[in-house]
């Protein structure tokens, strides 16, 4: 018998990368590219409602501090960059498809479009304008996030 | 990217979302495909060592989510009793999304049919999916158990 009773760890499950492949794709294939489009920008406003909250009140640095705690959850290799209006996370391992690749888990086609999504999302609901440049099979993206002008 | 620590939010807003659009069956079709096509690991511990495969699955996958819970392993039963499910507990008390009232239901259709399917009696008692108080219990058939009791 073996017992946990308490934890305080991040509960940092890494399969969970995996189940969300698995449910994008599901997604997809039920609804097609829309409606996972339609899922990834309605969840993200309520999902990320904190994140948002704070973007809105603190700007970018709510975002770099966001980023930082996932990333270092995650144990991904990335790089912050705040250069006057514009922050710019460089992923240059991502810790999902790192994950997935290593165990062999099945990547949906477009898994790396909600990054793109979620991202201009929570933007858009926050006031700034966001935008991803990945290579899915390299496991690397750009993502650049800007207060909205207009 | 989603984090995997926010992943158990939108797997709330996934059920709900299937549910709007394709009904019960659409979310139940989606717990049956995450059961028959993600849960290989779950396949090859069992298929390798029955019951212990099990327990040592779950000591993996529960130490990562982290929770309450005590597994019992027997030589002809396994079983989970979990106290304090993190994932029903983030959904249910964090209050960050409306949690998807049959949430729980999940490892209802992920376990049990895939452990049935190895050989094993499984069932899964939701006793109190807001507090998190669930109980999986596996047996092995008459003959497994004494074969693996060296009978």
């Amino acid at each position: 018998m073996s017992s946990n009773p308490a934890s305080s760890c991040a509960n940092v499950h890494k399969d969970f990368h995996g189940a969300l492949s698995y449910g994008l794709d599901f997604i997809e294939k039920s609804y097609g590219f829309d409606g996972l489009c339609s899922f990834l920008s309605v969840m993200a406003p309520a999902v990320y409602q904190p994140l948002i909250e704070d973007l809105r009140v603190r700007g970018l640095v709510a975002l770099a501090e966001h980023w930082q705690k996932v990333f270092a959850l995650e144990a991904g290799d990335y790089e912050l960059q705040a250069d006057e209006d514009v922050l710019t996370l460089t992923v240059r391992r991502c810790p999902a498809i790192d994950h997935m690749q290593e165990h062999g888990y099945a990547i949906a086609e477009h898994f790396c479009e909600h990054t793109r999504v979620v991202n201009e999302a929570v933007c858009r609901a926050a006031g700034y304008r966001a935008e991803v440049v990945y290579d899915q099979a390299a496991g690397s993206c750009v993502q650049r996030f800007w207060k909205d002008a207009s | 990217m989603i984090s995997c620590t926010e992943f158990i939010w939108v797997y709330n807003e996934l059920f709900k979302f299937l549910e709007a659009r394709g009904g019960e069956a659409k979310v139940i079709a989606f717990w049956q495909g995450i059961s028959e096509n993600f849960l290989g690991n779950l396949r090859e511990y069992v298929e390798a060592d029955g019951l212990k495969g099990m327990y040592r699955y779950w000591s993996h996958t529960l130490g990562e989510e982290g929770g309450r819970h005590v597994m019992t392993l027997y030589d002809d039963s396994f079983i989970i009793d979990m106290h304090e499910c993190p994932s029903a507990k983030l959904i249910h008390e964090s209050g960050r999304v409306a949690p998807y009232p049959k949430y729980c239901e999940h490892c209802r259709w992920l376990y049990p049919p895939l452990l049935r399917e190895l050989g094993f009696d499984a069932d899964m008692d939701i006793i109190d999916c807001e507090k998190g108080r669930c109980r999986l219990t596996v047996r092995a058939h008459r003959e497994s158990a004494q074969h693996a009791a060296g009978e």
